[in-house]
């Protein structure tokens, strides 16, 4: 007989084991779905998960997807360690990019070391200020963060969409909805040569870094742990609420401002459409099977951003959508919540009662 | 005729505590029985297998020599076992006749004849059209008693009944429960009130971690033979000193008004009080009268006006907590385990929430480990805190030690001023007595206190000054010397 047992305490081994085995769950249930698709699964798994990385220029690939994904995560993590709910990272991805964009083209055909700094920095503003609406809306008029930056997410889009289509589109292109090329000295530089990985690597690490000695280090980091466990205790300790409210949107919007800026000057070198195939929403799943820590979140991306590989791989060699790289996605997210129950419940196998 | 209630050999073990150990009692009709104990006795564990909401490991229970096999509440109700629990398990919006028919099947008009006739037997006065909600506590208990009286029970359990009653409704229960007793109900009371006790009934069964101590007439005890059983040792009883009279101001509240727009909270109106430098103010009244909010008011989570609040010649009403214990205020609040701590998070970490100046936890935005991790040593062995493990979480402590931590927390740093919220609820008797000296010391420090707290009998023992809070409004400042508790009763219920 099996029976479900309370655990006295949340077991830290198994805090850290409930990811891996919502991965593993995936694979199986991933093996099941192809199956019952026609394929074999082991073989799809593999063209799903290995071949995409098992070469140079695939193993780039998945360090140029990993980078926003861990970078957006890293940011999102100091909302949602805090108790703020930030969904909408993809609208201030979005926005970072418009904002870099905008001044990457205002440098048009220009050269000079000073660009790129001035690129960057204008998305992580961007991000910032995009971020600051649900701010500054859930503190002084109490409105719900959660749908306040879900909808912007659809406004920055549709922003970005009149831009590319109207006063920013590229005067000699045809009407494509797309801007002119960014100049050299407004592009992050290849890291190889023939590989798409670029520097932006660099400020996700960096981010990396530094929010962990934030988290773990810092007066804002204590403050954002009470804050996240009790707002009724922030409040009895004096903490100013709002300001962090504010700060920690500041925050996470500047990454995503910065992951927009790693895209565009990046492996596109241009605005248009479609800068970022949904990296803003799968960030949160990153963040959370990351488990909102630092080091958790670099695997998490990496795990992440093969899903992304293997639906391309698995589109080109097995004639399945590439949306099945979402399905994947969406299936880690409903595994690690379903085992987080292990958490506060263990499993006992007994023998039959007398 | 008469009703006998057997318990047999129960036992209930729960994983890492035995509840029950090898309980036998029994009970005959005519008499109120006691069942008296601390929190975590086994009690409360007894009643909910009496109950049929917990189904024991071992041992049988006997009515009338029956051997009754309890399932669940519905096979309670069926042997005649009626249950009046603590919290009550009424639905707010239905009227009190909707709530009283909700678990019977008999027809609507013979069932509201049958309450009539119970309520006028016994003096009840409740309309039974109304929603329950704008019923009080006392009152809610009545149609509680009523929905057990409708079954015509043979056995009567009330747990816990007087913790939300004013003095004058728990005499009106006290009138009840005896009639009850002379028709033959047999009446089981289970409290940790010792003045209950003495009271009300004829006979106690004391408990003790899960086994049955003693079983003796109430002519042959007193309050402190009592506690001794219920405790397990000798408790000194504490008894405050006078205060010398000083007429030194530490904190004047002048014009004090809260409007909330949360219509679950009270509104605090026009609150003026003053307390001196080692003094203790004592803040009587029924729960949710406004003391959350007074609490929060003076803690600085809830801003007012700056020239409200006057303490030690600065105005601080605009100020916030942290800033306020910058002023040396502390502030235990009546939540301990959602706000005054958090469980998940190390015991060392629950210290450093309290952020005093002079502490030095946190410098130029960092951490300051060692400083923090050694105050808290301080704290543990200073205030008696059962643990020498400061990376414990807290959620490991009794609610004795947790609430030792948080009021060494609060003083170690010997702040003028300590404002705590029901800093005994619910602890056993010996934490609360720790509590209580610790409260007297301070105070004979010459440091003040505001206590803000729901039980009478603490206010009486530990404050100079008392005052009664009743929907947001204070009533005037007396000495605690001239005040009785039939006195506070009387105010607590609102009349003047």
């Amino acid at each position: 007989m099996i029976k479900i047992v309370k655990r006295d305490q949340p077991s830290r081994a198994i805090f850290f084991f409930t990811p891996v085995l919502a991965i593993f769950l995936t694979l199986v249930a991933g093996g099941l779905i192809f199956f019952i698709l026609g394929f074999k699964p082991f073989e799809a798994l593999k063209f799903f998960f290995i071949v995409p990385i098992a070469d140079k220029y695939g193993f780039s690939e998945l360090l140029l997807k990993a980078t926003p994904l861990c970078l957006i995560a890293i940011g999102l993590s100091f909302c949602f360690k805090s108790n703020n709910w930030n969904i909408g990272a993809e609208g201030q991805l979005t926005f970072g990019a418009i904002v870099s964009g905008g001044v990457a083209l205002l440098f048009y055909e220009q050269e000079g070391f000073y660009i790129l700094p001035i690129v960057i920095l204008a998305g992580a503003i961007g991000g910032m200020l995009y971020a600051s609406i649900p701010a500054i809306l859930k503190t002084y008029f109490n409105t719900n963060e959660i749908l306040v930056s879900l909808m912007l997410v659809y406004v920055s889009k549709l922003i970005l969409d009149y831009l590319v289509v109207g006063p920013w589109s590229n005067p000699e292109g045809f009407n494509f909805p797309e801007t002119r090329q960014f100049s050299d000295s407004a592009k992050l530089p290849l890291l190889f040569e023939g590989l798409r990985i670029h520097a932006g690597i660099f400020l996700a690490l960096a981010a990396v870094v530094i929010s962990w000695f934030v988290f773990y280090k810092t007066y804002l980091g204590f403050q954002m742990k009470v804050s996240g466990f009790s707002l009724k205790t922030a409040k009895y300790a004096g903490y100013k609420g709002k300001k962090m409210i504010i700060l920690v949107f500041l925050i996470s919007g500047a990454c995503a401002g910065l992951a927009g800026v790693g895209e565009i000057t990046g492996p596109i070198g241009q605005l248009h459409r479609e800068i970022s195939p949904d990296y803003g929403f799968t960030a949160i799943i990153v963040a959370f099977l990351g488990r909102l820590h630092p080091v958790g979140i670099i695997f998490a991306s990496l795990v992440v951003a093969i899903t992304y590989l293997g639906a391309e791989t698995a589109q080109i060699f097995m004639q399945i959508p590439k949306y099945t790289g979402q399905v994947f996605q969406g299936m880690i997210l409903f595994f690690l919540l379903a085992s987080d129950y292990l958490l506060f419940f263990k499993i006992k196998f007994i023998g039959s009662k007398k | 005729m008469n009703t006998n209630l057997k318990i047999s050999n129960v036992t209930k073990i729960y994983p890492g505590c035995v509840a029950n150990d090898n309980v036998s009692l029994e009970f005959n009709s005519g008499k109120i029985y006691a069942l008296l104990g601390e929190n975590g006795a086994g009690k409360s564990t007894l009643v909910k297998i009496l109950s049929g909401v917990i189904i024991p490991d071992e041992g049988k229970i006997y009515l009338n020599e029956n051997n009754l096999k309890l399932n669940s509440p519905s096979d309670a109700k069926k042997n005649d076992i009626g249950m009046v629990f603590q919290h009550f398990n009424l639905f707010e919006t239905l009227s009190v006749f909707e709530n009283l028919i909700i678990d019977s099947d008999e027809q609507r008009e013979s069932l509201r004849e049958k309450i009539d006739t119970i309520m006028k037997k016994y003096n009840f006065s409740i309309d039974l059209d109304i929603p329950v909600l704008n019923l009080s506590a006392g009152q809610k208990q009545k149609v509680e008693i009523i929905r057990c009286l409708i079954r015509s029970p043979k056995v009567l359990i009330m747990d816990e009944p007087t913790s939300v009653l004013t003095e004058q409704e728990t005499s009106e229960l006290f009138l009840s429960l005896k009639k009850f007793s002379e028709e033959g109900i047999l009446i089981i009371y289970i409290t940790h009130k010792l003045k209950e006790v003495m009271q009300l009934c004829d006979e106690v069964a004391v408990m003790r971690r899960g086994k049955l101590v003693s079983v003796s007439e109430i002519k042959n005890e007193n309050i402190e033979s009592l506690a001794n059983k219920m405790v397990g040792q000798n408790l000194k009883i504490i008894k405050k000193k006078k205060a010398k009279t000083s007429s030194d101001q530490l904190i004047k509240i002048t014009n004090l008004n809260f409007t909330s727009e949360d219509p679950f909270e009270t509104n605090l109106m026009d609150i003026n009080f003053s307390v001196n430098r080692g003094e203790c103010l004592g803040i009587a009244g029924i729960s949710g009268n406004g003391q959350s909010e007074l609490f929060q008011v003076l803690s600085g989570e809830i801003i007012s006006e700056k020239n409200s609040i006057e303490f030690n010649n600065n105005y601080i009403g605009d100020l916030s907590p942290q800033e306020r214990r910058g002023y040396l205020m502390a502030f235990s609040p009546e939540d301990r385990l959602e706000q005054a701590a958090i469980p998940q998070m190390k015991i060392f970490e629950n210290v450093a929430l309290n952020n005093f100046k002079s502490s030095n936890f946190f410098n130029n935005g960092l951490i300051n480990e060692n400083k923090i991790k050694e105050h808290s040593k301080k704290i543990i062995s200073d205030f008696n805190v059962n643990t020498d493990n400061i990376e414990l979480k807290s959620q490991f402590l009794s609610g004795g030690n947790l609430q030792k931590l948080i009021i060494g927390r609060e003083l170690i740093t010997s702040p003028d001023l300590l404002i705590c919220f029901n800093p005994t609820w619910g602890l056993d008797v010996g934490a609360i007595n720790y509590i209580h000296e610790t409260l007297i010391r301070i105070n004979e420090q010459n440091k003040s206190i505001i206590l803000i707290s729901t039980d009478t009998d603490e206010l009486l023992k530990l404050s100079d000054k008392i005052s009664v809070i009743h929907k947001g409004k204070l009533s005037k400042i007396m000495n605690a010397e001239e005040v009785t508790s039939e006195k506070l009763g009387i105010l607590m219920g609102g009349a003047n």
